[in-house]
């Protein structure tokens, strides 16, 4: 992965669900997690995105997507948040960065 | 009632401004607090924060936040738990909160500074929430220490530290004033948020919660990974700044960035290696400090850098080679100087920790190993006073840590030496060529006088280590020691024979009254001459006073007297100074060696051509 982006997430009951919903959102594209316990890194290559629609499908419970905020720690690549989606991505580099 | 999508509403909201009328653009956002520089006033206009917030959301997400905060420390605060935790782990605990509790604080005038003088509306509304973050921050770090304030009076150092003069205070102070204190704002934005926040604390908030979480310091690991989460939000108006100041001042953004990148990876290599690589308990170690700041800050921050279309800093190299040798250098100065800290800094060179090292750092043994051999010796002969220091390392002008640890001993590439720069007839001392650099650029803006300058101008009295000592501000009852009274050297013991015995001490000008042997009152008709000595294969430079009536061979002696035998082992071979390169015959005075007042003084053992004497 030559330029992984992605949220760093600190421990919660939660974290499980928002892995699961970034691999449902990211068809086709490796997602990579690293558990360090007081943390999870979740990373894909150039662009990740997770929609609240997926979040709350694993939750079980509705969601919004501020909410996301208190189970961030970090993130790796530039953020662009909308009520219904986060993304992360570089502008240069990866297979899903913009052109 | 279905609420309108944030979206669709909130850039109307967020980019409210108002034109000026009654007064000038100019006396609205002079120059020296916004530092616009060259980029055209309506570039601003573009400003566009990636991380989206409105003021009901930010208040409910933290409202949450700290109900979750507080709730884990209610339930802990009943349990047994802190009881329970490692000492060494304590001590982790205990440099974060004195280190890290009022630059919190800081961190809220530098954010209220954006909040008023951003250049567009957005910005300001964003430093707003940023500023707010800042005092959660302040009110946390000292709320969760305080409780524990009955149990160990160490603890009061979250509150204390920044309002005394203890070494590692100056050295965060001085590097923080320049981070976020003294510069305009678009230099704020671009080192405090871009540079520091999303490179640097990641180490200390997310990294760190990974060693406490295994250490079993639940309260500690949750509250830092909380803080965190308020950084990942508002760091991000560094990169929107940067993106602007790139696009018209590229040189100027490079150079901020590469300034700060360095002096916070000088402070961490203080304030978090140690700590990740000694204090935490070895079973609970995730990662190296080296593999941290791997993962956190030359992989990730780089990547970021590249992003934003900028390059390396110029050091790259040496910055790299730092994480082998820097926080390895400054635990063992920690140790060794233990009594100016307000933790207890646990040794962590037993023979299994000392086997970790090796295996995370190949060159550890062959460059820090004899140093600690000394020390061992010395511990398991009873000679604990040799283990601790009676003069100050020498500290850099520009981080104010001590001059070596940007080196090491046995390392040619990056060895324990001075970088000194003579200006309008004065001599600075930096502890490595960026540091140099760093302060030639910027020493119109900043001079704060290094605790050695604050001893040699008179400042601190008496000038003995208990002055020097209470000058800092440590009461006898918080000053550091070894955190588990030496127990991991014991292992050692058995295992020396008798030929090793390195313990030997030169006795030069030892004062057994606690003088601080390098300090002293002039003796007879001589003058004082403080230099920056260096004793071969030590780790750091230090402050030796001789006198200028002194042989040359007298004052070899007094430098040798602060590390053969301490950190060095005792030689029967003679002793030789150099000054500039050049060996100093022994039998003329000090003056007439031409060896003056704040010179790097080289001190070794003599070869055989050059017939030093003892």
């Amino acid at each position: 992965m030559s330029k992984p982006v992605g949220p760093v997430l600190r421990m919660s009951d939660d974290v499980d669900a928002i892995v699961a919903a970034i691999v449902d959102d990211n068809p086709g594209r490796e997602v990579t997690v690293v558990d360090r316990g007081a943390y999870t890194r979740v990373s894909g290559d150039g662009e990740l995105r997770v929609t609240r629609e997926s979040i709350e499908r694993h939750l079980g419970r509705d969601f919004e997507m501020r909410q996301l905020e208190g189970l961030m720690s970090a993130f790796a690549g530039r953020i662009d948040m909308t009520s219904d989606e986060v993304r992360w991505r570089l502008k240069t580099g990866g297979p899903g960065a913009p052109a | 009632m279905a609420r309108m999508a944030r979206e669709k509403w909130y850039d109307i909201a967020r980019d409210l401004d108002w034109e000026l009328s009654y007064v000038d653009y100019e006396e609205v956002f002079p120059e020296w607090m916004s530092g616009q520089g060259k980029v055209p006033r309506e570039a601003w206009a573009g400003w566009d924060e990636p991380y989206k917030v409105t003021y009901p959301e930010y208040v409910a997400t933290q409202r949450e936040k700290e109900t979750g905060a507080y709730s884990v420390k209610a339930v802990l605060q009943k349990s047994r738990i802190f009881d329970q935790l490692d000492e060494g782990w304590k001590s982790v605990a205990k440099e974060h909160f004195g280190a890290v509790a009022l630059v919190e604080d800081l961190a809220a005038y530098a954010e209220l500074r954006m909040a008023r003088f951003g250049l567009s509306p957005t910005w300001r509304n964003m430093a707003t929430f940023g500023a707010l973050d800042e005092t959660r921050h302040t009110q946390i770090s000292l709320y969760f220490p305080h409780a524990l304030v009955g149990k160990d009076p160490q603890y009061d150092w979250a509150h204390k530290a920044y309002h005394t003069n203890q070494w590692a205070v100056i050295a965060a102070r001085a590097t923080f004033d320049g981070m976020m204190m003294n510069p305009n704002v678009v230099d704020v934005a671009v080192q405090l948020p871009f540079t520091f926040e999303t490179g640097f604390t990641n180490v200390q908030f997310v990294a760190l919660a990974a060693d406490a979480l295994e250490s079993g310091d639940i309260n500690f690991a949750n509250m830092i990974s909380s803080i965190q989460t308020d950084e990942a939000r508002h760091s991000q108006h560094g990169g929107p700044t940067l993106e602007i100041l790139v696009e018209h001042d590229p040189r100027r953004a490079q150079w901020i960035i590469d300034k700060t990148f360095w002096v916070s990876a000088r402070l961490f290599s203080v304030l978090t290696g140690p700590g990740m690589d000694y204090y935490t308990p070895l079973p609970m170690r995730r990662q190296s400090y080296r593999e941290f700041m791997q993962e956190w800050v030359a992989g990730q921050f780089v990547d970021q850098l590249d992003d934003y279309g900028l390059k390396k800093p110029w050091y790259w190299d040496e910055f790299m080679a730092g994480l082998d040798t820097w926080h390895h250098s400054l635990h063992l100065g920690v140790w060794y100087w233990r009594p100016t800290v307000w933790w207890k800094p646990q040794g962590g060179v037993s023979p299994e920790e000392r086997d970790w090292l090796h295996e995370k750092y190949p060159h550890w043994e062959e460059q820090f190993g004899p140093v600690w051999d000394v020390i061992i010796g010395n511990i398991n002969d009873d000679r604990v006073e040799l283990t601790l220091p009676e003069t100050l390392p020498w500290l850099c002008n520009l981080c104010h840590l001590p001059v070596g640890s940007a080196g090491s001993p046995r390392n040619e590439k990056y060895p324990v030496r001075s970088y000194p720069l003579t200006y309008n007839g004065y001599t600075y001392h930096f502890c490595s060529r960026p540091c140099r650099q760093i302060w030639w650029e910027d020493r119109d803006t900043l001079y704060d006088p290094t605790v050695i300058e604050r001893l040699l101008g008179g400042q601190i009295q008496p000038p003995t280590v208990e002055g020097i000592l209470t000058w800092m501000g440590l009461t006898p009852e918080v000053r550091g020691e070894d955190a588990y009274g030496y127990r991991w050297a014991r292992p050692y013991a058995p295992r020396r024979q008798p030929g090793d015995r390195p313990g030997r001490a030169e006795t030069g000008t030892r004062d057994r009254d606690g003088q601080a042997a390098q300090t002293p009152e002039p003796a007879g008709q001589g003058q004082r001459v403080p230099v920056n000595a260096l004793f071969e294969d030590d780790f750091v430079t230090q402050l030796v006073v001789v006198q200028d009536t002194d042989t040359v061979d007298q004052a070899a002696r007094k430098v040798a007297a602060q590390v053969v035998g301490r950190r060095v082992p005792p030689r029967d071979g003679g002793l030789v100074v150099r000054l500039d390169g050049m060996a100093v015959p022994g039998d003329v005075t000090v003056a007439e060696s031409g060896i003056s007042a704040l010179d790097v003084v080289n001190v070794g053992w003599a070869r055989v051509a050059e017939g030093g004497r003892r």
